[in-house]
């Protein structure tokens, strides 16, 4: 039920015809006594007239075939079948993909990858390379455990290989594919190196046995714990090293 | 089936015709319908209202332009900061039956939304609440914004002011 004098609105909803018949009625009355009014109301009708007058020529165009449902269907369709298709060769690469890795895998178990080549690669590289440029050395204030700690959550402790007469001098964190990696050279009063590795084991969690495998002149002892995989990596036929070898086997 | 698509075709021309007055232009204004189709024929079995199947049309098209706008707005403005060029220029189309060439002219001048809101509740005669359910906005909204659409059509039409009305009234 609209009041009078109506308000704006209202003249709106009388022009686009949203008034109910009473309203509409008085609405009327209302207009025949005001003409001011009356003609403001009118310049809106007549526009709305214009408007759709003017708009109608855009509803006589020409057909477009390619606006027709049943050919807009056949797009949908056919751009559907598409994406099935794109799909299906996903997921036919993803399998061939996942294959072959599994594959992959099986191979490093069985005959591929030894055990902590990593280890004895960062060793080459790094350990007897007295200008590597270290994460810890004996110059920083906090020993190398505790440097260690702030990397490697409840990993084991760092061997005590002093009674073989090497310490460590040098730390340096590296990336590997399993995770970071941290490898803290000992050294001992001839120069003598070995290296302390240690790395996550890896997406599989790929733990190690115990173990000793020689490389070449080197010679890695591994092993895992506390989440870890670890390996004490040196020269293979030295003394010195057969003896913090010794020293490794003690309970850490 | 056949009778989704009757219906369809039938509101074709009406789809087409908004279409032109959102873009003002006929080949893009099929471009808009074509993929608003595809749109509604998508989502036909989950997301059809009730209501008036007219209204969800629009409002799928509607969307679909804004969104097309949108991008084409950003595209613009970077193509602006190259070109130091001025977006949004338009030629009213001359295809148009010459009927009420003022009245036409002014609502080409009427900013996106003021175009829709007339076309629907003068040209299509879609209810307040219909309106207020496509621009998601309470009925009193549609009411107020429908009335400064007018005004700003009228004024237009009658040549007092010459600056788009979009500039004065956002």
């Amino acid at each position: 039920m609209i009041t009078l004098p109506p308000s704006e609105r209202d003249l709106h909803a009388y022009v686009d015809g949203q008034l109910n018949d009473a309203d509409q009625q008085t609405m009327e009355t209302y207009l025949a006594a005001n003409p001011d009014l009356a003609k403001q109301v009118l310049a809106w009708q007549l526009d709305v007239q214009n408007l759709r007058a003017g708009l109608s020529g855009d509803l006589h165009r020409p057909l477009n075939p390619e606006l027709d449902p049943a050919f807009i269907r056949q797009r949908l369709r056919r751009s559907r079948s598409r994406q099935f298709a794109t799909a299906a060769v996903l997921l036919i690469a993803v399998g061939v993909g996942g294959l072959s890795g599994w594959q992959a895998r099986e191979m490093t178990l069985v005959s591929g990858v030894p055990a902590m080549a990593d280890a004895v690669q960062a060793y080459r590289m790094f350990a007897v390379n007295d200008n590597m440029a270290s994460d810890w050395n004996t110059g920083k204030p906090n020993n190398a455990q505790v440097w260690l700690d702030k990397n490697f959550a409840q990993a084991n402790r760092l061997p005590d290989l002093e009674s073989a007469g090497f310490k460590p001098v040098s730390g340096r964190l590296t990336s590997t594919e399993q995770g970071a990696a941290a490898m803290v050279v000992y050294k001992d009063a001839q120069g003598r190196t070995l290296s302390f590795y240690i790395r996550p084991p890896g997406d599989r969690n790929h733990l190690l046995p115990r173990g000793t495998r020689r490389d070449g002149e080197l010679q890695a002892d591994y092993w895992s714990g506390a989440g870890y995989n670890y390996a004490v990596v040196g020269p293979a036929d030295d003394p010195a090293a057969q003896a913090a070898r010794q020293a490794l086997k003690q309970p850490i | 089936m056949n009778d989704v698509d009757d219906q369809l075709r039938e509101l074709l021309p009406r789809m087409r015709r908004f279409a032109v007055s959102l873009t003002r232009d006929h080949s893009s204004a099929d471009d808009l319908v074509q993929s608003s189709l595809e749109k509604a024929l998508s989502a036909w079995d989950s997301k059809r209202p009730d209501g008036d199947l007219r209204a969800w049309l629009f409002s799928i098209l509607y969307r679909q332009f804004l969104d097309a706008h949108r991008r084409s707005r950003r595209y613009s403005r970077m193509l602006e900061l190259f070109t130091g060029g001025k977006e949004d220029h338009y030629e009213p189309s001359v295809e148009r039956t010459v009927v009420a060439q003022t009245t036409l002219q002014a609502f080409e001048r009427l900013n996106t939304e003021q175009r829709a809101l007339l076309l629907w509740v003068s040209v299509e005669g879609l209810s307040y609440n219909e309106v207020a359910a496509i621009l998601d906005v309470p009925v009193g909204t549609v009411m107020s914004r429908l009335s400064r659409a007018r005004q700003a059509l009228r004024l237009l039409s009658e040549g007092e002011i010459t600056t788009p009305a979009l500039r004065i009234l956002k």
